[in-house]
């Protein structure tokens, strides 16, 4: 079997190795320093600029797709969305009252991202801040960091992982400058289809005499909407048509430049992005009222040898990103959209004003582009000192370092909404034409909202050794480190840490490392702040070793390593100072309703029970324990790097079970929750060449499985009921077992309360045999087989050609259809909204067979239930990202006196491939749509 | 090698980074250890405030979560409650909230939120005992509040209103749910045992009843001083309302002698008690006796006119057009506004007698064609039916008319609307802001609720015969010739109850009564099992014709007597009890 094996491995590399490998990594970044990759034992993956730079977008989350094993994203919207709601309340008596513990606004609002199940900390040249707007171009590397060894120096912050990115650092030598161009096309995808108005109308009737209710419209109306003689009274409008537009553009701009000599190296960036969004703008309206998105981002970095011993970094970092959107909102908006029917009303009347009914008052296009816009604009400064000092005279191996960050951060609202008035056109039998006004028109406001503050501030001082004693090798050190942020009106929260580290190895082939740390966070009960976390790694390097040095030509590396560690997760699940019994005045917008005094009605002021009855709550902790193989074959051109993990998680914030209402308060957060989190994760990267042409292909998979292990569930009257030793996250309702086809079935059924079910119901499984389908009968519907993502990325590169593709998917995944809107339709109060196609296959005695969807009603409690009739596999795999690109060469370049060209065109969501087919799988209908991007730029190096 | 040079190079950069070090670390107080505006409960009942201004404003909080949570008539779906009984359904066909309260499509997991308020009521219950264990060490010095009559303190009212607000929460659980846990005087906290049993339906009507009659010397009494500043509050009349009106439910069918559950304790008496009939009375005669409340003459005003001598306690609403926009006849285009959510039911119309005060069934004058000629005044009060004046025009209901134009918009179902609780707009052209309040407890109320406990106590007798004469007269209905107000002399126990029921329909309609009072009579499983009709009006040539059609199909079961305990509260409280029918 070996032998075999073998066999076809070198069948696969049968030629000589000349061979050019994408990147080899001596060092890596991790967090606050760089270590040898030798010596690593922990959990990691790097992706490179040139890995960043593939993939067309506005920050780096895209480029982060199937790309790391053990990092899962999700997309849930096409767009980003603008904060611009007050981070206040106004009091008639005060004025400002402020809303105390609020937290950031983050600045992803299009991904649902998850490092081994948690959300990872975001860490930016060592400095703890959650910045996903930064373009990738101006990334040097981004490494996730996911065992408890990597992450102790967090202290409490160390049980969700680490999101690493390093941007650029100054490097000696010629001054070098880079200007990069590109623009791209953004196209939506799979935008739901809306059902043209007759046929709208015609299931419209269906749905109501099922209720046995009258129709709504009677034959001749049906075709009066499908001929479109009477446009006004009987119109047919996709809105999404007359909504969206077809592409929008996407520019990104950006130059760098360094150099610099022995004393001073530098290193600035420069970059400017211009993303529009899809919704049609009028010429009459002459400011801006599409989606948008403008960056500017400034990074200087500056690097002085003061002298051989003394080091002195500097870095600034400016950011300012100003958004827009319609003045409505896009989430009001695509609500809107999703909402109307196409014959609900023309977009005009026949005098020209914007149509409405009395039940949709507001024009959907009148929204789009004559509701004003609303802004949000941010202002980010960031400053870096960095001192390093080497004491080797002294001590020799010693070195001390110093870092202090300063960053303020401002965030403001500006909208300026308004609405045109809107009008519903009514022609009497006599033929008289009259308008009635719906909507009135609103002037536009100009309101500017203080949305978010802070003020930043990182301190930390480390003291360095390293030394060797023959064989022995010895590294230590002892971090201290202090960060403070302030937001808004809160006190400010100091997180404290002292981390101690050794790390030990012989020879290169034994390795030994350990950690404790020490962490407090302000915000806690005084007594209870402070918290011991450690972690400890043992490795062995068996090609180091003696007996298996040159023994096996094929077996270039071979690491076994481990690592384990206690974690913590606190800071950001405090809560703010709730361990006290409090009591707020409260003026009637915050805390109780306002009352008012006597006949007169003058008001009252209040004051109330703070929400939470008080509790001593602290951080939750893990345990984790990762165990790896490295390895690489063949001169290095086949790499495995395998990770298998079990965190236990502990200690986790929820409320308890007996949480019982008649105490007449709500019971806070404890710490009482237990998961476990196993996975495995593998990376396989093969490359090679023949002669000059060298191609390469790298593939990563990851399985994550969870447990809820107790969460102080209540005993369940059923054990169908009981959700503990389930995954975390499942779905529970009623099984289904198809629709009732006949009256017979539908009469020995059993039902929902107080509803009859006929046929073309669906027929939910009675678990306890009562005849009633209630609580009793929910049990878990979602699938609990351990998720599964993966992702592979092939490419070449040929005498300046380059060209690489990603295809990223994910299995054992599940979809919940649980937009009435899409999968009922005809849902609203006094009036019918929207229906799409899925709803063409509903259950009628005719289509009895082939009906996928029950039949037809207007709201029905029994078949919209959560049960598993809604579910549907979410497993997709898409071909994520193309690049295409062409480096000219030298001797076209020399003439021009440039030292480089660099053409490129790429690709992102190129084509997907879902197992269900009504939406995209990750961005539902309603949000702003998924797109594909095609973009196109040119790279000028001086 | 060790010279001056590098011992000066040697100290400098340890110098610097214990400088910064010492900087950095140094934790300069610059801002308090804990946010300074969430103060603690030594702060809101301060023994040193004479004004006790933040114990006063707690109070104030305790009137603003006081039922209803969001003061509003429709406060169910967009409905009121009484579009759950046989009075009225809802206008929307769609399923919502209040059709599933008439059609039982609830379950102790599933709740109808707004309706089913166990949670809110607790925490009600839980600030008004916080109030009264503290109040006693706040020194609040009556010289600076409004002249009190002798033997009332401030103190003590404010002590004695939160004493109601907590009997109100419990007489609101009472009626939903049977007996309920009492929590007494304790205030709990993390780690407390919270699983305790439900007390006694018996024990709970003692404790609110023992509540009230420990309070009433407390209390301010109607008028209160400066109304202008005093008039929301809690009076002697509003507690021997309540008190009475909890004795005449304790002592009804459902609960007293006709148990749906046999002996069960939780869910009423467990034997038949005609003494309660006699305390009943009394409580409600007692109000009576002392003359400081009487009947308003014109109806239309009850809910109009703020403070008015028949209001005994009400909720502080506003000076707004919120009735109207809701409940207004549709079809007068939205300027004026008007989504028509309730439609009375023809039951309901069919219930108000001639303007002789005899029944339709019974009178020769009722014409089926033209049925809302010469009919008790009452009628045009608390409906809106075709030809009707509204708005200055007349009100259009038949099918295709301006008012139930068909189509898909929500209007009418029955034909009628609901008038009751709005301004005087017969003549106007628009709607504009009434004052208005939420009444809770009025004197009319209190009459019914005598005359119905006396009759049940004792049969007919000249009280009530005069009570219901002043009722009718009140009403405009006309006396007749022999002084009767078309009320008949001879009446046995049965008749007279059901005349007083029907009367108690008319006068308290769409005000949460006729809800509770079908359930209480326990006829709700005869009235909510069958169809309830509306009147299809079809006009041609200018000719009225009135059909009557089927135009709901409410279900009662035996079970929805009383609500499901929350299917939560009865899992996590082993102690708990269900109520039957829902487990």
């Amino acid at each position: 079997m070996k032998r075999y094996l073998i066999a076809l491995l070198l069948w696969g590399i049968s030629l000589p190795l000349t061979w050019a490998k994408e990147s080899e990594q001596d060092s890596l970044d991790v967090l606050y320093e760089r270590v040898p990759a030798k010596t690593f034992l922990g959990a990691q993956t790097t992706l490179t600029n040139k890995q960043l730079t593939t993939t067309p977008s506005t920050g780096y989350l895209p480029a982060l797709t199937g790309r790391l094993p053990g990092f899962y994203t999700q997309q849930n919207r096409g767009f980003r969305l603008t904060n611009t709601a007050a981070n206040y309340n106004v009091d008639s008596f005060v004025g400002n009252r402020p809303i105390a513990g609020q937290g950031v606004p983050s600045e992803n609002t299009e991904y649902d991202i998850a490092l081994r199940r948690q959300a990872p900390i975001v860490v930016i040249d060592g400095i703890q801040r959650d910045i996903f707007s930064i373009d990738p171009e101006n990334i040097e590397s981004i490494t996730v960091l996911k065992d408890a060894l990597s992450t102790i120096a967090l202290g409490q912050r160390s049980s969700r992982g680490i999101l690493l990115i390093t941007t650029k650092k100054p490097v000696a030598g010629k001054t070098h400058i880079s200007f990069t161009a590109q623009a791209g096309l953004q196209e939506p995808q799979s935008l739901p289809t809306p059902l043209p108005a007759y046929q709208y109308a015609y299931l419209l009737n269906e749905a109501l005499t099922n209720i046995g209710n009258q129709p709504a419209y009677l034959e001749e109306q049906f075709d009066l909407f499908r001929s479109g003689m009477d446009p006004y009274g009987y119109p047919d409008i996709n809105w999404y048509d007359e909504v969206l537009k077809h592409t929008a553009p996407l520019m990104r701009y950006n130059l760098s430049a360094d150099g610099g000599g022995k004393t001073a190296q530098y290193a600035i960036a420069l970059n400017y992005t211009d993303q529009r969004g899809l919704f049609k703008e009028s010429p009459a309206v002459n400011y801006n009222t599409n989606s948008s998105l403008k960056r500017y981002i400034l990074n200087t970095n500056v690097n002085i040898n003061i002298t051989e011993r003394f080091t002195l970094g500097m870095q600034i970092m400016g950011r300012i990103q100003d958004g827009n959107e319609p003045g409505v909102g896009t989430q009001t908006l695509l609500e809107a959209l999703k909402k109307t029917p196409n014959g609900a009303y023309p977009i005009r009347n026949a005098n020209g004003s914007w149509a409405s009914t009395s039940y949709f008052k507001d024009n959907v296009l009148a929204m789009t582009t004559n509701s004003g816009y609303r802004q949000d604009n941010m202002k980010d400064v960031m400053a870096n000192i960095d001192l390093r000092y080497d004491l080797g005279d002294w001590i020799k191996g010693l070195s001390v370092k110093a870092t202090t960050n300063i960053a303020v951060q401002s965030l403001t609202g500006i909208v300026r909404e308004r609405k045109e008035p809107t009008f519903r056109m009514a022609v009497s039998p006599t033929g008289d034409t009259s308008y009635n006004v719906q909507a009135t028109a609103i002037a536009q406001s100009n309101d500017f909202n203080t949305v978010f503050n802070a003020r930043y501030w990182f301190g930390q001082v480390s003291i360095n050794y390293d030394n060797s004693l023959g064989k022995h090798n010895f590294h230590g050190s002892v971090l201290g480190d202090q960060r403070r942020t302030l937001f808004n009106y809160d006190l400010p929260a100091v997180t404290t840490n002292l981390t101690g580290k050794l790390t030990y190895d012989y020879d290169g082939r034994y390795l030994v490392q350990g950690a404790v740390n020490t962490s407090g966070f302000n915000r806690y009960r005084p007594g209870y702040q402070y918290g011991i976390f450690y972690a400890f790694g043992l490795g062995w390097d068996l090609t180091e070793e003696a007996f298996m040095k040159g023994k096996l030509s094929w077996l270039d590396k071979l690491k076994l390593r481990g690592t384990f560690g206690k974690t913590g997760n606190g800071v950001d699940n405090s809560g703010y100072y709730d361990y006290r019994s409090t009591f707020t005045a409260t003026d009637g917008r915050i805390g109780s309703g306002v009352y008012s005094a006597g006949t007169e009605r003058s008001e009252l002021r209040g004051y109330w029970e703070n929400a939470y009855l008080p509790n001593v709550r602290t951080w939750e902790s893990a345990y984790k324990l990762n165990v790896g193989i490295d390895a690489s074959f063949f001169g290095n051109k086949l790499e495995l790097v395998t990770d298998v993990y079990q965190d236990r998680y502990f200690d986790l914030l929820q409320t308890r079970g007996k949480s019982i209402e008649m105490i007449g308060i709500n019971y806070p957060f404890e710490n009482i929750g237990k998961t476990t989190m196993k996975g495995a994760e593998f990376t396989l990267s093969y490359t090679n060449s023949l002669g000059k042409f060298t191609y390469f292909a790298s593939g990563n998979l990851t399985l994550e499985q969870s447990k809820v292990t107790f969460f102080d569930e209540p005993q369940q009257r059923y054990p169908w009921q009981q959700l503990t030793g389930l995954p975390v996250g499942v779905r529970t309702g009623y099984l289904a077992d198809g629709l009732f086809q006949t009256m017979e079935e539908a009469a020995n059924g059993a039902s929902t309360i107080g509803y009859e079910v006929q046929p073309g119901d669906i027929r939910y499984r009675d678990l306890n045999g009562d005849g009633v389908i209630n609580q009793f009968d929910r049990t878990l519907i979602s699938s609990t087989k351990p998720l599964l993502y993966y992702g592979l990325t092939l490419g070449f590169h040929v005498k300046g050609i380059e060209c690489s593709a990603l295809i990223q998917g994910v299995e054992n995944r599940e979809i919940y259809l649980g937009d009435q809107a899409i999968h009922g339709g005809f849902l609203g109060f006094g009036g019918y909204e929207q229906a799409y196609e899925p709803i063409l296959n509903r259950w009628t005695p005719e289509t009895a067979a082939t009906a996928t969807y029950p039949r037809l009603t207007i709201g029905n409690s029994h078949n919209y239930a959560e049960s598993s009739f809604w579910i549907r596999s979410g497993n997709y795999f898409r071909l994520k990202n193309v690049q295409v690109a062409y480096n000219f060469p030298m001797q076209l370049t020399e003439k021009l006196k440039l030292s480089g060209l660099r053409v490129f065109a790429n690709a992102l969501n190129v084509l997907t491939s879902a197992a269900y087919k009504g939406q995209d799988p990750e961005v539902p209908i309603g949000a702003y749509p998924l797109q594909r991007v095609i973009n196109v730029g040119v790279n000028v190096n001086l | 090698m060790r010279t001056k040079e590098n011992i000066k190079r040697y100290t400098v950069f340890p110098v610097i980074a214990i400088g910064l070090i010492t900087a950095m670390l140094s934790c300069k107080k610059d801002y308090e250890a804990e946010p300074l505006e969430n103060v603690t409960i030594e702060y809101v009942f301060d023994p040193n405030d004479s004004l006790g201004t933040n114990a006063g404003n707690f109070l104030n909080s305790m009137y603003a979560d006081m039922f209803p949570k969001s003061v509003s008539r429709n406060r169910i779906g967009g409905n009121l409650l009484d579009a759950a009984s046989d009075d009225a359904i809802p206008s929307n066909i769609e399923e919502n909230d209040i059709s599933k309260l008439s059609k039982g499509q609830y379950s102790a997991y599933e709740r109808i939120e707004s309706e089913m308020i166990w949670g809110d009521c607790y925490k009600n219950i839980r600030a008004a005992t916080i109030f009264i264990n503290n109040i006693d060490v706040v020194p609040v010095n009556d010289s600076k509040f409004d002249p009190l009559p002798a033997g009332l303190t401030v103190k003590r009212a404010w002590k004695a209103e939160a004493r109601f607000l907590r009997a109100l929460a419990y007489f609101e659980l009472l009626k939903r749910y049977g007996g309920v846990t009492l929590m007494g005087e304790r205030v709990l906290q993390l780690g407390e045992e919270v699983e305790l049993p439900r007390n006694t339906y018996e024990a709970c009507v003692d404790y609110i009843v023992g509540e009230m009659d420990a309070i009433q010397d407390s209390l301010l009494a109607y008028p209160v001083p400066s109304p202008s500043r005093n008039s929301h509050r809690v009076t002697k009349g509003a507690a021997m309302a309540l008190k009475a009106r909890v004795l005449l439910y304790a002592a009804s069918p459902l609960f007293n002698g006709e148990n749906i559950d046999g002996a069960n304790p939780l869910t009423g008496y467990t034997s038949f008690n005609a003494e309660r009939w006699a305390r009943a009375a009394e409580a409600a005669k007692d109000i009576i006796d002392l003359q400081t409340y009487s009947l308003v003459n014109n109806v239309k005003e009850i809910f109009t006119r703020q403070y008015n001598e028949e209001i005994i306690f009400f909720k502080q609403w506003g000076n707004n057009k919120d009735i109207e926009n809701a409940n207004g006849p549709f079809g007068f285009g939205t300027q004026i506004g008007g989504e028509g959510r309730i439609s009375p039911t023809q039951e309901f119309v069919d219930a108000f007698p001639m303007n002789t005060g005899e029944p339709i069934d019974l009178s020769g004058d009722y014409d089926p064609n033209n049925p809302y000629t010469d009919r008790d005044p009452r009628l045009a009060i608390n409906v809106l039916y075709n030809g009707a004046k509204w708005l200055s025009e007349s009100l259009q209901t038949f099918e295709g008319g301006r008012n139930k134009p068909g189509g898909t918009e929500m209007q009418t179902v029955t034909s009628y609307y609901m008038r009751k609780f709005m301004g005087d707009f017969e003549e106007a052209t628009q709607y504009s802001e009434v004052q208005r309040d939420y009444v809770m407890f009025r004197y009319t109320e209190v009459v019914l609720n005598y005359i119905e406990a006396l009759n049940e106590y004792s049969g007919p007798s000249q009280p009530i015969y005069d009570q219901l004469k002043a009722l009718r007269m009140r009403a405009g209905i006309l006396p007749g010739d022999d002084g009767n107000y078309g009320i008949p002399t001879t009446l046995s126990k049965e008749q007279m109850r059901a005349l007083i029921r029907n009367e108690r329909r008319l006068e308290l309609a769409f005000e949460e009564h006729r809800y509770w009072d079908i359930r209480r009579w326990k006829i709700a499983e005869e009235l909510m099992n069958v169809p309830l009709h509306g009147m299809q009006i079809i006009q041609s040539a200018g000719v009225l014709t009135y059909n009557p059609t089927e135009v709901f199909e409410p279900r009662f079961v035996l079970g929805m007597y009383f609500y499901p305990i929350p299917d939560s509260e009865v899992l996590k409280n082993t102690a708990m009890k269900q109520n039957p029918g829902w487990d």
